[in-house]
């Protein structure tokens, strides 16, 4: 994982994005995008079959949790609250439009459980957490603590990766439902001061609307999306090597990387859960 | 000292390493024997961090070999490398991980490390609350809470003050003496290469150009070691 042959530093790209050839361009980006997937999913490997064995430093785990609960407790909430707001108008005007009002709460909650809950909650953790995981496990890999761990005979993966990851699959489905309560705060609000609909009639008619599938799909994507943003931002942390500039494209990478992901798997998992058959 | 009747507890056969192409060490034979300290010299990059690198594993050379009796093996880093979100207990704790000590004995062992260091009062400090020469001693003290078998040194007592420095290389001598350990040690500073080594090796430009005694350092007539010991401008290390 951290020898220096499977590294792809920021060098590699800070250096090829100086030259204007748009091929060689791409293929640098080509290049270092299939080995990042690569070494994800090398680092996703071994982190199961550590798992797998019990290998789980559990003080350490709800650590983790905590920070990345602290750390995106705020956000999460503010941007549900704020999507909420935004979606719920969109339906609403709609939806009176074509008098079907009292169906207000089933669409907004459909919306909120099965995409915007999860999508939220995973783009605000990636953002806030993947990206300081990238940072702090860069900075210490520059500055040797990595190597210092394995001449003291720790696995790295063991103590530093593990934790993280169980803490981001353990988290992360609890911030995407708290998102999509909040969304639903917002939206019972919006219903009522845009469309005159009263808390009990939105209520039932979300109770109407969602079944226990789309429940299992929020679970489902809040945990790829876990996944995802702790395995590719320690995978971005433990490949980079060189100076402390390389910290901040580390954090960058790690945001672009996460993200990109977890819309890319989001639709995935909507596509095969959801297609009209 | 160094018995030849014994095996060398470390032993380094041909080692080859380049970085991008440019090669760093190129042919690099030595060993070092259980109660025996070899000091590393040479000017600055000339591969001596990372000769120290593959000898304990981190670094894989591309060619060449090493031999050691034990993985039980200490490295005092030229950073320091101490980690920075656990205080300097927890990183004295975590070179003990998997010895099997009882807290009490941990605990024991530890305050007495970092005692003989000078840094009993900062065991519940983080990294970043120490100094430079106190992080060094730390990292020191991290590297040989364990009684390692071997122990590499990479300029312990750089940008230490005199009296610190005097006192790790008493710490380093006892080590050598109490416990038989096999020392290797990369350094640029004087008192330390005269008072801890048995012997030295003068690299350059990737290989061995000297070997010999600290007391024949200063004397010998070869062209390397005479240039680096008397700190003169004109020798053949110009293009270093
Ligand atoms: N991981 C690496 N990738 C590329 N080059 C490296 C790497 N590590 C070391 N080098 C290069 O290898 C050479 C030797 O480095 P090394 O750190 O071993 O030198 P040194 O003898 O310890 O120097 P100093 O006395 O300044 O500490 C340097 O030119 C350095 O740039
Ligand atoms: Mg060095």
């Amino acid at each position: 994982m951290s020898n220096g042959s499977s590294t792809i530093s920021g060098n590699d790209l800070r250096r090829k994005s100086r030259i204007p050839n748009p091929i060689a361009f791409l293929e640098a980006y080509f290049g270092s995008g299939v080995k990042m997937i690569g070494l994800a999913l090398i680092l996703l490997t071994k982190t199961w079959s550590l798992i797998l064995r019990g290998r789980i430093d559990w003080p350490e785990t709800v650590r983790q949790c905590e920070m990345i609960g602290l750390k995106s407790f705020l956000v999460v909430g503010l941007t549900a609250l704020f999507t909420g707001f935004a979606m719920s108008l969109q339906i609403s005007r709609e939806l009176v439009l074509f008098g079907a009002d009292t169906a207000i709460g089933g669409v907004v909650s459909l919306a909120l459980i099965r995409e915007i809950g999860p999508i939220t909650a995973g783009v605000m953790v990636a953002g806030r957490v993947g990206s300081s995981i990238a940072a702090e496990l860069t900075t210490m890999m520059i500055t040797e603590q990595i190597d210092a761990l394995q001449v003291m005979r720790i696995d790295p993966v063991e103590f530093l990766v593990v934790p993280r990851y169980m803490a981001g699959i353990l988290m992360m489905p609890t911030l995407s439902v708290y998102a999509m309560f909040i969304g639903l705060i917002a939206g019972i609000n919006i219903a009522y001061g845009a469309a005159n609909i009263p808390a009990a009639t939105f209520l039932d008619s979300v109770k109407q609307t969602i079944l226990e599938r789309d429940f299992v799909v929020h679970f489902l994507k809040a945990f790829i999306n876990g996944t995802i943003v702790t395995t590719f931002a320690c995978a971005i942390g433990l490949s980079t090597k060189g100076g402390a500039e390389d910290v901040g494209i580390a954090t960058t990478r790690s945001i672009v990387w996460t993200m990109t992901m977890i819309f890319v798997f989001n639709f995935v998992v909507t596509s095969l859960t959801y297609a009209p058959r | 000292m160094a018995q030849a009747a014994e095996t060398p507890a470390i032993k380094a056969v041909d080692i080859h390493k380049s970085f991008d192409g440019r090669p760093i060490l190129r042919g690099v034979s030595f060993e070092v024997y259980p109660g025996e300290t070899l000091a590393i010299i040479g000017p600055s990059g000339c591969g001596k961090s990372t000769i120290l690198k593959i000898l304990c594993g981190l670094l894989e050379p591309d060619s060449g070999e090493v031999i050691k009796e034990t993985h039980d093996i200490g490295l005092v880093f030229q950073g320091s490398a101490l980690l920075n979100s656990y205080t300097v207990r927890e990183n004295l704790q975590l070179a003990l991980r998997g010895r099997k000590l009882s807290k009490a004995d941990e605990e024991e062992q530890i305050r007495k490390t970092l005692a003989l260091v000078g840094l009993a009062d900062h065991l519940d400090h983080y990294p970043s609350e120490l100094s430079g020469g106190q992080q060094k001693r730390t990292s020191f003290a991290r590297a040989v809470v364990y009684n390692p078998r071997i122990i590499l040194y990479d300029e312990p007592t750089t940008g230490l003050d005199p009296v610190m420095s005097t006192i790790i290389e008493d710490y380093m001598i006892e080590l050598e003496r109490e416990l038989h350990a096999a020392s290797i040690v990369v350094t640029h500073q004087y008192s330390t290469w005269t008072r801890t080594a048995d012997r030295i090796i003068m690299m350059h430009a990737g290989r061995i150009v000297w070997t010999g005694d600290p007391s024949e350092a200063v004397d010998s007539d070869n062209a390397y070691i005479y240039q680096f010991a008397h700190a003169k401008r004109e020798g053949p290390m110009l293009d270093a």
